[in-house]
């Protein structure tokens, strides 16, 4: 072994925090054993993908004849397609969904958080939407909406409007669905709201009330900074998958009623399942990831930006 | 804020010690008081919350017990009951549900299975010891968990299709080969080996020197030493993995032009295309596909939620 080896893995042992037996060729054979059968399926299900499908945004492929270059032409394809830019549209108006979400996910964690009898069963039942599948909540949610049915009712209570059914309503169809994935993922940011919250130290809301702060100064400035590396997590993961919304409409709505659901991974999904443009699809997939890591560096910006402290 | 400044008497008349305890105690009380009511306020929101995420699911076991009536109405008990919807999801359609149970009970354990048993291998080496290229898989894997990947699902179909996973030769053989269709994409999970690391770099080192030295071999580390320490991770992991694979759909209708071998949760879809006349059946099917993952889910909430904090916090 030379030195400068030995560095570098002194380097590597340092930076990963484990130790280990020496490096020889016997423990790198061994260890790449061990490795081999993740890294076989990693490179096949999760590498593969990126490159081929870059590779297929630039071809007109049907899987039954090779891809054939045609260079720009699924993207220009894709600019004059009015369908693409109202799935886009949609994807986009689905980021209201996040601030919402993020918002009473916090106020419920902080609800939970409360030392009362009985919490674990509140914690528990607002997890049940989260375990279920989007195949049955979305069909639960269908019924509910149904003409006469609970929403109408429950609106009707509340003296609300009860215009029909709202998936049937281009109007209000996108909103319905959005209301779904709200009721589904407010129990998952939840239980990451509560970790972030037992991360804050308590000596410090302690030390701020014995110093005469009241709740809301509690709340504002220490709780909430507290919180804010769990909020960063959090929104960028719901405004990415705000973009990404796909599921709740292919059970709810199939991007109907005349459009007014059709989201972005909506239409790539039907060019390449329904249409059989496979490169049109892959096409219309890298403007979605491209839109996804600009939305999640915006994000990152405006809560690092927001209030620095450290 | 109520008024504690009166009750108390200037300094140039000092309190006697019976004072003093009476206005304790009052004061006490008085906090009780408000602690009770914010108690009171607080169950009260929460169980608004609690109906708002219950009533959905307890609203469709009901109603797929009602043998007839007004299908949509908003209700609090059922009107009738029988089991007429129940039996109609195992008999009276072209979606064999007894198949979709099976189906799914077998994706579940052969991708449960695969998934950990993988992360559980691969996570110890780069825990555990010093190779040459460690740190670059490391970092390789990290930026493909954050890369998005939205050709996965076109690519991913045109793999399985050139690795001849969907050929027809023998029954038995194509079952095992759509199983694993299904399973293998999401077989190397990202996530399960960077939660799995984490809980591996807290065993000591020594324990693993030790072994070592004693001429263990690096196998019998892993099974004798690492798994038994990382157990709580490697089970929470497990339970976000059933639930990930018994959950899964989208793929399985894609991929999968064979009803026959549909898991239960995209059976369900296909029931109610087929089922448009009776609902109840379908909601007996949504009622059926659902328990599993709440007994799982239950019985392993601690874990489950371990699992998941530990994905965030890293």
């Amino acid at each position: 072994m030379t030195s400068t080896q030995r560095r570098v893995s002194r380097r590597a042992q340092h930076k990963l925090g484990g130790t280990g037996a020496r490096v020889t060729a016997r423990n790198t054979l061994i260890a790449y054993t061990f490795m081999l059968p993740f890294l076989i399926l990693l490179v096949v299900y999760h590498t593969w993908p990126v490159i081929f499908g870059t590779y297929l945004a630039f071809t007109k492929y049907n899987i039954i004849s090779p891809p054939q270059w045609v260079g720009l032409a699924n993207f220009r394809e894709l600019f004059a397609d009015g369908q693409f830019w109202s799935g886009l549209r949609n994807s986009l108006k689905y980021i209201l969904v996040v601030p919402v979400i993020q918002i009473i996910a916090i106020l419920v964690a902080l609800l939970v958080n409360r030392p009362l009898k009985g919490i674990g069963f509140f914690r528990t039942a607002y997890y049940v939407p989260v375990v279920t599948s989007f195949a049955v909540v979305g069909l639960i949610w269908n019924w509910m909406y149904q003409q006469g049915g609970p929403v109408t009712a429950v609106l009707g209570f509340l003296g609300l409007p009860q215009n029909g059914s709202f998936l049937n309503n281009p109007a209000t169809a996108l909103y319905a669905v959005m209301f779904v994935t709200l009721w589904k993922g407010i129990g998952y940011y939840m239980v990451l709201y509560l970790a972030g919250l037992q991360g804050i130290s308590p000596e410090l809301e302690e030390a701020a009330t014995i110093d005469g702060a009241t709740r809301t100064q509690v709340f504002w400035n220490i709780t909430l900074p507290g919180l804010r590396p769990t909020i960063l997590v959090c929104s960028l993961m719901s405004t990415i998958s705000a973009i990404k919304v796909f599921e709740e409409i292919y059970v709810m709505t199939q991007g109907g009623p005349a459009g007014s659901t059709y989201s972005a991974l909506f239409y790539t999904y039907s060019r390449a399942f329904v249409d059989f443009q496979y490169g049109l699809a892959a096409a219309a997939g890298i403007i979605i990831a491209v839109i996804s890591i600009l939305f999640g560096l915006i994000n990152f910006k405006l809560t690092r930006g927001g209030k620095v402290d450290a | 804020m109520p008024d504690l400044t009166s009750p108390l008497p200037a300094a140039t008349a000092p309190m006697s010690a019976e004072e003093h305890a009476r206005l304790a105690a009052q004061l006490r009380s008085r906090r009780v008081a408000r602690q009770r009511v914010q108690n009171v306020l607080a169950y009260a929101v929460l169980i608004v919350i609690a109906l708002i995420m219950l009533y959905p699911f307890y609203w469709t076991l009901i109603t797929s017990f009602e043998p007839t009536g007004n299908i949509y109405e908003a209700k609090i008990l059922p009107r009738g009951v029988s089991l007429r919807n129940y039996a109609e999801v195992f008999s009276g359609t072209t979606v064999p549900f007894w198949r979709l149970i099976l189906n799914s009970l077998v994706i579940c354990v052969l991708g449960v299975t695969i998934t950990t048993t993988l992360a559980t291998l691969a996570a110890y080496p780069l825990a555990k010891m010093r190779f040459p290229g460690r740190d670059l898989i490391f970092y390789a894997i990290l930026i493909l968990m954050v890369l998005p990947n939205e050709a996965g699902l076109i690519v991913n179909y045109i793999t399985t299709i050139k690795l001849g996973l969907l050929q027809q030769t023998n029954p038995v053989i194509d079952a095992v080969r759509q199983y694993l269709a299904v399973v293998l994409p999401g077989a190397a999970s990202i996530i399960g080996l960077f939660l799995l690391r984490q809980a591996y770099l807290g065993v000591p080192q020594e324990l693993i020197e030790a072994a070592r030295i004693d001429g263990a071999r690096e196998l019998t580390i892993w099974r004798r030493i690492m798994l038994p320490l990382a157990l709580p991770t490697i089970v929470a992991f497990a339970i976000l993995e059933f639930v990930a694979y018994w959950n899964s759909f989208l793929w399985a209708r894609i991929m999968l032009p064979d009803k026959n071998m549909l898991p239960l949760s995209a059976g369900l879809l296909e029931l109610s295309s087929t089922f448009s006349t009776n609902s109840r059946a379908v909601m007996a099917g949504a009622v059926i596909t659902i328990i599993p993952i709440l007994i799982v889910f239950l019985t392993g909430q601690r874990y489950f939620m371990k699992g998941l904090e530990g994905a965030v916090k890293g």
